[in-house]
């Protein structure tokens, strides 16, 4: 039976890795019927034909070391978060391409980051940062306050001007729901599609901050449809970092874990999609906070390192009359 | 904008580019029935993809095919929108200095502390001052009070406004015309009027009354505030599911973020306080645990100095640490009456 059916057997015995003969033999005597099968409704199915060059439109290119390597090297910058302890700690900042997610207490220090960074990158005119506001913590003032320190060599007219080109390239949309957020990647992704077309300014840094705040009402429970959002969320943060080259940025919380021990909040399954996972803490009343790395791509875990959040008051604020 | 990238199936986009519709305007005088023939698909599915080209050639109208993100602003632009807004003053000048001016529209504030600091007075303080009219520099909102303990004490409030109205009338003396034109607004009576009080008995209300406030807001446009004396009281009480006690919590928050955003209003939200072990001692720290202190923009903690009630900032994106003294005289919220009046920054 195997030598009558010595052509199907070839082909499986590609398949089967082991090459095991009961195994193979025991797919040989199953394969003429499916065989069969296939073909029949292969010349039915006449649309079969017209869907699968789509089907191969639809998967990527492949891509060998070389190109990734060129793609990473010409893409995939660093974008610098302007504290030095940080970027010190990163080799160069937030990677554009990647998933980087900021964990802490509260108070610790996250949304500050996310804003100072925001400031930076609109400063340095690398791009225009999209900032996903869910705790009302987007604070324009604040950001007014670290432009104003930047452009400290500045005076008058010309730190005036800067502050109104850094601000107008940061954009903030306010989130209050799971759906909400994905309905806003989906329309973010859209627009990127055509901007890769037409060329614009691009975005290259998306914060979320927080979001562990979306998701916490609706993980847990019974139903398993939590998770599920959680992790689509997740897959379209990474896969708008890695196609558009944007950095992105997302804040989670800490919950007491076993002994009362502080762990980071929404679970293992969210654990594995985040690139780059630092972890943040701050000594009570200290300006002085620590990060430390929790989990990266190419760097050792569990380095930490200091650094300071600048209270300086906001001298443009109050001289500022409208 | 092409036919090839809409937001629609890939099988869909196909089915109309094979059927001849390569542009947008070869879509836009087509009817759904019409479309449906020509496709081969369901009437419903025809009218959804028309809808999807609707709403994409009015968005691109309307921003000229380039805004980044429909609802998005500028930062610039909130920036300005955010130096337009006035502060909801606490009645004490040190409190509102390092508040940066007062209470905040269109942010969470927490307020914490120990029993008989002084959490009730400065909810009620709030809802009277929230009041002052537009003529004597105040907001002229009205509050909503939300009342989970049972300690809105309305004789408080009587004496709480009766202060108020009397200190606005020291401050503005000399505006004699400003007095006419407002004496009605600046009766007792009538600020207490102006305040809705909701008494809620078990978080079940709580909840209910939450959701109900978006409808309440959509009609009472003038509600400046919101007052939840206190968010905690019913949910450190019969409530054995913590995790699910987590989810409701932070579903609440999310709802009462959105309130503030939407409706410009402040929410205050005054919480208790709880011991918790950590570094081999007992704390004091905020009830609902770690979770929960996500949940505001901003948190201030009342705490005994001493004789002296101060305020600390622990938590804000904008304000930096500092803590102040206050004081509660017969009137309200007052400056601290000590010698010591210096903010203290840190």
């Amino acid at each position: 039976m195997a030598e009558s059916n010595e052509p199907q057997a070839k082909a499986t015995a590609s398949v089967s890795s082991s090459g095991n003969p009961t195994s193979s033999l025991s797919r040989v005597s199953k394969c003429p019927e499916t065989l069969e099968e296939g073909k029949r409704s292969f010349s039915d199915d006449a649309g079969f034909a017209r869907v699968q060059p789509m089907i191969e439109d639809w998967h990527q290119p492949w891509l060998n070391g070389v190109e990734l390597l060129e793609d990473s090297n010409h893409n995939k910058h660093f974008l610098p978060t302007g504290y030095e302890g940080i970027d010190v700690l990163l080799g160069g900042g937030l990677c554009e391409g990647q998933l980087t997610e900021m964990v802490g207490p509260s108070s610790s220090g996250k949304t500050q980051v996310c804003l100072y960074s925001a400031a930076l990158v609109a400063d340095k005119h690398f791009g225009v940062v999209m900032f996903v506001d869910t705790c009302n913590s987007f604070s324009p003032k604040r950001i007014a306050c670290i432009v104003d320190q930047l452009s400290s060599s500045f005076s008058g007219e010309a730190k005036e001007r800067r502050l109104k080109r850094v601000m107008s390239n940061i954009f903030c949309h306010s989130v209050f729901d799971i759906f909400a957020l994905l309905d806003v990647l989906h329309q973010l992704e859209f627009k990127l599609k055509q901007q890769v077309k037409s060329g614009d300014t691009k975005i290259c840094l998306l914060i979320i901050d927080s979001i562990s705040s979306l998701l916490t009402p609706v993980l847990g429970g019974k139903g398993s449809e939590g998770r599920l959002l959680m992790v689509s969320a997740g897959i379209i943060l990474k896969k708008l970092a890695n196609e558009y080259n944007i950095s992105v940025l997302v804040t989670n919380h800490m919950v007491g874990g076993e002994g009362g021990i502080l762990k980071p909040a929404l679970g293992e399954s969210w654990k594995s999609i985040p690139h780059v996972r630092l972890q943040l803490t701050r000594d009570q009343g200290s300006n002085i906070c620590n990060v430390s790395i929790l989990k990266h791509t190419f760097m050792a875990t569990g380095r930490t390192a200091k650094f300071v959040i600048h209270s300086r008051s906001c001298s443009v604020q109050d001289g500022r009359g409208r | 904008m092409e036919i090839a990238n809409l937001p629609i199936s890939p099988s869909h986009r196909a089915k109309l580019l094979s059927a001849g519709y390569t542009t947008f305007s070869s879509l836009s005088a087509v009817s759904p029935s019409q479309l449906a023939r020509d496709l081969n698909i369901a009437l419903q599915e025809a009218s959804d993809i028309l809808k999807v080209v609707s709403d994409i050639t009015r968005s691109e109208s309307l921003h000229g095919g380039n805004a980044i993100l429909k609802g998005a602003q500028t930062a610039w632009d909130m920036l300005s929108e955010e130096q337009m807004q006035k502060r909801i003053t606490t009645g004490c000048d040190d409190l509102d200095t390092i508040l940066g001016g007062g209470i905040h529209c269109k942010e969470v504030t927490e307020v914490g502390g120990v029993p008989g600091i002084g959490k009730t007075q400065l909810g009620i303080q709030l809802a009277v001052n929230v009041q002052i009219p537009v003529e004597y520099g105040g907001l002229g909102g009205k509050a909503v009070y939300i009342d989970t303990e049972g300690s809105f004490m309305v004789e408080r409030a009587y004496q709480v406004a009766e202060g108020c109205i009397m200190d606005t009338l020291d401050k503005f003396g000399h505006h004699r015309k400003v007095i006419l034109d407002c004496q009605e607004q600046m009766q007792p009576n009538s600020f207490l009027a102006n305040i809705f009080y909701f008494r809620i008995c078990s978080y079940t209300e709580q909840i209910a009354v939450i959701n109900y406030l978006q409808k309440f807001l959509a009609e009472q446009k003038d509600v400046k505030i919101i007052i939840i004396d206190s968010v905690t009281f019913h949910f450190r009480q019969d409530f054995d599911d913590l995790a699910l006690r987590t989810r409701v919590l932070c579903g609440m928050s999310l709802k009462l973020m959105e309130l503030t955003k939407t409706y410009n209003l402040a929410v205050v939200l005054l919480n208790q306080v709880t011991t918790k072990f950590t570094e081999g001692s007992f704390q004091l720290t905020l009830a609902l645990g770690d979770s929960w202190s996500h949940a505001c923009t901003n948190r201030v903690i009342l705490y005994w100095n001493g004789n002296e009630r101060h305020a600390y900032i622990d938590k804000s994106p904008s304000l930096r640490s500092a803590s102040a003294p206050f004081s509660v005289t017969s009137k309200g919220i007052r400056n601290a009456t000590s010698q010591c009046k210096r903010v203290r920054m840190m």
